[in-house]
């Protein structure tokens, strides 16, 4: 079956793209379209009119003052291979590159990955432990505002009608010897919809305490969170066995999973708790 | 006279280019999707969202009132509203009843495939619901609500052999145990589909993705009340089968078929993948509960095996896949006393029906999970334990009695797999955990019964048409169909051989109902078995006018010519030949017959269904895998790392299509092990997609290292046995196996995802306070008192 759409635009300009979302009734933007399609196709989400975002020059990874912006619509790929987020923010193109299989990658975006939210969203634990915010574009002007305030629910997000993701701003990491990891738990090696992803960000002192914290998790909630009990009290400890059996326990609270077809709860919360175990343990080594 | 000094081998067991290869990778190939005719209009179903209710009405006026919609169909509209295979307890359209979902309320056919899906939405059912059953077990009980008839036991098939309660007095350890074993989807990359064309009021043309246009046949001739002969079926390319287009696209076939005959257009009904997962027939899930024993030494004394089918709301092909899942349900050893029940059951679930293995996976993957049980009481090597058991020349009586045809090769699969995977150096020093990954092995055996089983020995027989061409080139028709397991190549290098030629002189072309006899389903790993020895017959009938041409050529009796190496030459006198090409001319010029019909069918044997008991297959094939596994125990994934794979295969007619049903084989086996879940409520599949259905993909195949072990055998042609469903059966039970070596645990239900093998673990998992800390007020969460229990 097609996509039940009556018409695709293809604004020049990224004004002209938000006049058009702002005054068709019932439009869409698209970019990559790898998740939007699908649900248009199924019916989990409609559109009359797609703005096409293509050509309006929001692709690409920019240095800017004080870290970069990542422009909307980056594909996976583009953020999986580049040089300086590979460096700087490994977890990030570690979950760029894990997203879907290699096709996909080379259409979905970033910014697609943020509108649809899904909690299960590769890219999402990455950015939150970078203290990502995102760029919105209306109309009206611009905002920006802290990633984590920017989901609602699962597939709701705080955007209003007619605005639109037009970057990521990642500030520069803090300095200092930093553990980062990203791993997602799926019954497949690739290709495969994430039954728990956890991102972790920590700066180890040379004594091999823990500073600036920063844990993410997916799909343990209705939106991606931060673990922001376990930071608290990770700050300043160091990584043994006991303080990594607390901080398993905190994380219970952090995190608020359900049971779907995908994975039971009790598993969920199994395996977040290992994937902590084992950033920190990596903290510890 | 050209001469030809040396010996030139022949195409068999080689790797000439497989004959559909190129154009199914430069999408040159055109399947039933890809086929349009002028004025053909596109059919859709309205189908039922419930798995059980009464059906008060059908309401088509608002699907009749969209835009380019030309007809919708009821049952009213059915000539002979009945479409079983073997069974008349499914009708095409549903009347007062909807038993499954997907059940058809209206057929729809329109200008576009959107306005047809679209009208089809629009059908009103006005429904009832009732109680429905969804276990197999529970639909056993007395109360259950009936599904389809008078009784939810539609059938009951057993094995009867030796006494087992006198045996089990000789038992020195008992293991008793239910395996849950889910169900499967085919996961065939082309989805169902076809076309119907009529012509007139006379007759009907079905182009379809299948694998048994003969089935079809009867199906769309019996629906429309037409003579089998006015009903002409062609196999278009089929992308994919695995049993899946087997017996279901008899369905899809009439629908479209009625929609032709109403409307006098061409119809084209393809699935969407959705409701081909949901609606199309399946592996059966079943429940197997086992007692079996053995004696100190090991030797098995008895075995109980009772099995509960879940067949969905119709028999479909349940009732044959119970008969060979009772010829496996011990697997390849020696057994004193057998004592197998297998029930095909009715339930609201998924359509259970053909898929690779038929019935034999589920069974054996039970068997040997017992297997390493009594292994692990009686303190054996799992190797050790079937050594001891397995069936060879010496002791080749199987649970039905019948003694097998040497040689039999159980054991020589079993030391070829075990020797190439290294068990013995595993058991010795296993592997130490390479981070999180601990690291198992695993054994499956298998006894396979190739061909089909007594019960269709009235289908087992098969039908070839070969036509030399004028200029030497060999044009060869066969009844069995090409689904991508390769059937079209290994006719042509049958063929090839059998008339010396080069594969490239030989075009084998897809099946259709009015070239050749009906050879009955392209099933049971019978395609190139079937085929092979009709074609062989047909080249025997074509050398009875073409020797003659060539022995006055070569200045020699009819007796002496042989055929190698694209001559017809002399026996014994290999220079004294002349090319193919030359004797074909002559045989054109002179008006010579140069077309022959072949013909096979299997020998007919003895068999007691009541008892189980005689000759329920012609021959068998063994196979033995042995599977290597690193488990993360802690988030509960399985990786599996290598599969070794030993065959017993006759002799080999081509080997990368061998092997290549051996690599797909074994990576269908491994997911349908660890990741594919039918997922369902209330018999609605949850999970109706490749996102959340979970099949393998490269990244997931592990490597694969083949042992063929080969022999001389009266079996198929030259020497050769079926390998489509050997291939598959003992993957996921040696990958089970090898995962419980890692885990230390038994998983005893199928598939071994993540979670359930976090839930296996239990209190052994470092982390399972978590859940329980979860569930207590924040304030508990003081260090003291959280930690993994002692």
């Amino acid at each position: 079956m097609d996509v039940p759409v009556q018409r695709v635009v293809r604004p020049r300009t990224l004004d002209e793209a938000l006049v058009m979302l702002a005054e068709q009734p019932r439009s869409r933007p698209i970019a990559g379209g790898t998740d939007l399609m699908v649900q248009l196709r199924d019916g989990r989400r409609s559109a009359d009119t797609l703005v096409d975002l293509d050509g309006l020059d929001l692709a690409g990874v920019h240095e800017v003052d004080l870290g970069v912006e990542i422009g909307a619509a980056t594909t996976m790929d583009a953020i999986a291979r580049h040089p300086l987020v590979r460096r700087r923010w490994p977890a990030l193109a570690e979950a760029a590159a894990l997203v879907g299989a290699w096709p996909i990658q080379c259409r979905a975006t970033l910014g697609g990955n943020l509108a649809n939210a899904s909690p299960a969203a590769d890219a999402v634990p990455p950015l939150l432990v970078a203290d990502a915010a995102v760029r919105l574009a209306s109309p009206s002007g611009e905002r920006t505002i802290a990633l984590e305030r920017f989901f609602r629910g699962p597939g709701t997000t705080v955007m209003a009608p007619g605005e639109l993701i037009v970057a990521v701003l990642l500030p520069a990491p803090s300095a200092g010897r930093v553990v980062e990891r990203f791993v997602k738990v799926g019954p497949r090696r690739e290709q495969i919809i994430s039954m728990v992803s956890l991102a972790g960000r920590a700066v180890v002192s040379a004594d091999g305490t823990l500073h600036d914290v920063r844990v993410a998790l997916g799909a343990v909630a209705p939106i991606p969170v931060r673990a922001r009990r376990v930071e608290a009290h990770l700050e300043g400890r160091r990584p043994d066995a006991a303080t990594r059996r607390e901080a398993a326990a905190r994380l219970q609270a952090d995190i608020a999973p359900i049971d779907d077809l995908r994975a039971p709860a009790a598993y969920r919360r199994i395996a977040a708790a290992v994937l902590l175990d084992r950033f920190l343990e990596a903290c510890h080594g | 006279m050209t001469s030809h000094l040396e010996p030139v081998p022949g195409p068999l067991g080689g790797r000439h280019p497989r004959i559909d290869a190129a154009a199914k990778v430069t999408g040159s190939t055109r399947y039933v999707a890809d086929l349009a005719l002028p004025g053909m209009l596109h059919a859709a179903l309205a189908t039922a969202t419930v798995a059980s209710a009464r059906v008060l009405g059908v309401d088509t006026a608002a699907a009749r009132a969209h835009a380019d919609v030309v007809a919708v169909l009821t049952a009213a509209d059915v000539p002979a509203n009945s479409i079983g295979v073997i069974f008349g307890d499914q009708p095409l359209l549903v009347t007062d009843r909807v038993r499954m979902v997907g059940d058809r309320f209206a057929l729809v056919a329109a200008r576009t495939a959107e306005a047809a899906w679209t009208a089809a939405r629009l059908v009103g059912a006005s429904l009832e619901e009732l109680p429905g059953v969804f276990d197999p077990v529970a639909a056993v009980a007395d109360d259950a609500p009936l599904v389809n008839g008078a009784s939810n036991v539609f059938r009951t098939f057993h094995v009867q052999r030796g006494d087992t309660a006198k045996q089990a007095k000789r038992a020195a350890v008992v293991v008793e145990a239910e395996y849950r074993v889910g169900g499967q989807d085919h996961a065939y990359l082309e989805p169902q589909g076809c076309l119907a064309i009529p012509e007139g009021r006379e007759r009907i043309t079905i182009v379809a993705s299948c694998q048994c246009p003969f089935y079809i046949q009867q199906g769309v001739a019996s629906v429309l009340g037409l003579p089998l002969a006015a009903v002409r079926v062609e196999q278009a390319p089929t992308g994919g089968g695995f049993g899946g287009k087997e017996d279901y696209p008899t369905e899809p076939a009439a629908c479209a078929a009625l929609l032709a005959w109403h409307t006098g257009h061409p119809v084209r009904l393809i699935y969407p993948r959705e409701l081909d997962l949901q609606a199309t027939t399946k592996r059966h899930a079943m429940v197997v509960r086992h007692r079996w024993g053995a004696d100190r030494a090991g030797r098995l004394r008895f075995a109980e095996v009772e099995t509960f089918m879940d067949a969905g709301a119709y028999v479909g092909l349940s009732t044959v896949v119970a008969e060979r899942a009772n010829v496996s349900a011990i697997g390849p050893y020696h057994v004193g006393a057998v004592r197998v029940a297998t029930h095909v059951v009715y339930t609201n679930n998924l359509f259970g029906g053909a898929f690779r293995g038929f019935g034999a996976p589920q069974v054996t993957w039970a068997a040997e999970a017992t297997m390493d049980k009594l292994a692990t009481r009686l303190g054996m090597d799992p190797v050790e334990l079937r050594r001891v058991n397995v069936l060879d020349d010496t002791r080749r009586t199987i649970c039905t009695g019948q003694r097998l045809r040497t040689p039999v090769l159980a054991r020589e699969v079993l030391d070829r797999a075990v020797e190439l995977a290294g068990w013995d150096g595993f058991r010795a020093a296993p592997p130490a955990a390479d981070g999180a990954w601990r690291h198992g092995m695993g054994v499956s055996l298998v006894l396979y019964g190739c061909n089909l089983h007594w019960g269709g020995q009235r289908l087992d027989r098969s039908s070839a048409v070969v036509i030399l061409q004028a200029d030497g080139s060999v044009v060869v028709r066969v009844g069995l169909t090409e689904m991508g397991q390769g059937n079209l190549t290994a006719c042509q290098t049958v063929a090839a051989a059998a008339l010396g030629v080069d594969p490239s002189q030989v075009q084998v072309w897809q099946p259709d109902t009015t070239t050749v006899a009906d050879s009955g389903p392209t099933v049971a790993s019978r395609g190139s078995l079937m085929s092979g020895r009709a074609i062989l017959d047909a080249v025997r009938r074509l050398r009875v006018r073409l020797d003659p041409v060539a022995a006055e050529l070569l200045g020699c009796r009819p007796g002496e010519v042989e055929l190698a190496g694209g001559f017809a030459r002399v026996a014994g006198s290999p220079e004294r030949a002349v090319a193919m090409q030359a004797v074909a001319k002559e045989m054109s010029a002179r008006r010579i017959e140069t077309i022959a019909t072949g013909w096979h069918r299997t020998k007919a044997r003895r068999f007691d269904p009541a008892t189980g008991q005689g000759a329920p297959y012609e021959f068998y094939a063994m196979a033995c895998h042995v599977a290597r596994v690193a488990v993360d125990p802690g988030l509960g994934i399985v990786r599996v790392e290598e599969v070794t794979a030993a065959h017993d295969v006759g002799r080999v007619l081509h080997r990368d299509a061998l092997e290549g049903q051996i690599h797909g084989g074994v990576v269908q086996g491994m997911g349908w092990g660890v990741s594919e879940e039918l997922r369902l409520d209330r018999g609605r599949l949850v999970n109706p997609n490749f996102t959340d259905y979970v099949i393998p993909t490269s990244a997931d195949a592990p490597r694969i290292t083949i042992a063929l072990v080969e022999s001389d055998s009266e079996a198929g042609p030259c020497g050769a046995k079926g390998i489509g469903e050997p291939s598959f059966i003992p993957t996921a039970a040696a990958v089970r196996n090898a995962v419980c070596d890692a885990l230390g645990v038994e998983v005893d239900t199928l598939p071994l995802t993540p979670p359930r093998l976090v839930e296996a673990l239990g209190e052994r998992h470092p982390f399972a306070w978590v859940v329980e800390a979860a569930t207590r007020p924040a304030t508990e969460h003081e260090p003291a008192t959280v930690g993994p229990r002692a």
